[in-house]
């Protein structure tokens, strides 16, 4: 899983190293870079889908970071402006240039799993659910893909959209209900398989 | 109809944080990517680059001040002037009452019922169209 919060002395370490960087010391902010280069690409990997891409704006949202390190005000810690900015950033690159929209109408529910083909289904299917939150209309594909990102915490993702905890509430359970009409039959047939399927992730993480 | 939505919305977090079902299991199982390793250099590179870059030059508002000034004095003289040369034309229209002969009435009043008859389709149409993208089926 991919690290969304900082402890304090990871927090000391930004703030000393912002510090540095507006002192006038570049090379300080390589610091904040490779601390902060897996979450960013993550986080734009789940905005595209698109590994090239992904690094594309995440580097963007570096260096617009960069450039504004000066206006960051401190009333919240870095790794919540560095997400809100990012965030920013990868909404309007993808207001810009859209990743390849497939109407939601048009994913369909893989076919109940044949047994010997039970692993492949099952990942036929996340793989479904995942290319379904794309094409989910901007407002309700934000805060869902914001709400896995920071490990299901509605107040991380409500904080990185600076929108109001209930508007990000009111915008992920419309765009699970979305998901959840889309791929009826995903409780009956699929929780066993994902769970085995997370156990699988979270084992391959550590 | 906002506070029915967040009841709602209350009701399914509710439902999601006491039942993790299988959408939040795919979906929380996302796989990771790493970024190539020489992601940080090349962003550290346009940093520099950034860096090394000169400052922005500053509008020149000093020079442009007198010209700005000088066409907004223009304008505005023309456009008096040209109130001014109107005005009496104005006075005229505004003192004769139209005259409107009487076999065009029934169709004037036909033609007022058309625009209403419009008008109320196209904002029908466009209540329609918010309240779809609204619900997210657009």
């Amino acid at each position: 899983m991919t690290q969304t919060a900082t402890s304090a002395p990871e927090e000391m370490t930004d703030l000393k190293e912002v510090e540095r960087v507006l002192a006038g010391d570049t090379a300080a902010f390589e610091g904040i870079v490779r601390r902060w280069q897996g979450p960013l690409v993550n986080m734009a990997w789940r905005y595209c889908r698109d590994r090239a891409r992904a690094e594309e704006m995440a580097q963007e949202a570096f260096v617009r970071a960069w450039r504004g390190l000066a206006g960051w005000r401190r009333e919240s810690s870095f790794s919540t402006w560095l997400f809100a900015l990012a965030a920013n950033v990868y909404r309007s690159e993808l207001k810009h240039f859209p990743t390849v929209d497939v109407p939601l109408e048009e994913i369909a529910e893989p076919a109940s799993p044949a047994n010997q083909y039970e692993e492949m289904a099952e990942h036929r299917r996340s793989e479904a659910v995942r290319r379904a939150v794309l094409a989910l209309p901007l407002r309700y594909r934000e805060p869902v893909i914001l709400y896995y990102f920071h490990e299901m915490d509605v107040s991380a993702a409500a904080r990185t959209m600076v929108l109001p905890e209930g508007t990000v509430k009111a915008r992920l359970a419309r765009g699970r209900e979305l998901l959840r009409k889309r791929f009826p039959h995903l409780n009956e047939t699929g929780a066993q398989g994902s769970s085995a399927a997370l156990r699988a992730g979270r084992e391959a993480l550590r | 109809m906002k506070r029915a939505n967040n009841q709602e919305a209350n009701a399914e977090m509710k439902h999601s944080e006491t039942q993790i079902d299988a959408m939040d299991h795919i979906l929380a199982a996302e796989e990771e990517i790493v970024p190539s390793s020489g992601f940080a250099a090349a962003t550290m590179e346009r940093v520099r680059e950034e860096a090394a870059a000169p400052a922005p030059i500053p509008f020149p508002w000093k020079r442009v001040a007198p010209g700005l000034v000088l066409a907004a004095g223009v304008l505005g003289w023309g456009a008096w002037a040209a109130v001014r040369s109107a005005w009496p034309a104005l006075h005229e229209f505004a003192q004769s009452s139209p005259q409107i002969p009487v076999a065009t009435v029934p169709a004037l009043e036909e033609a007022g019922w058309v625009v209403l008859a419009l008008a109320v389709s196209l904002g029908s149409w466009m209540l329609s169209m918010r309240l779809v993208r609204r619900s997210g089926m657009l």
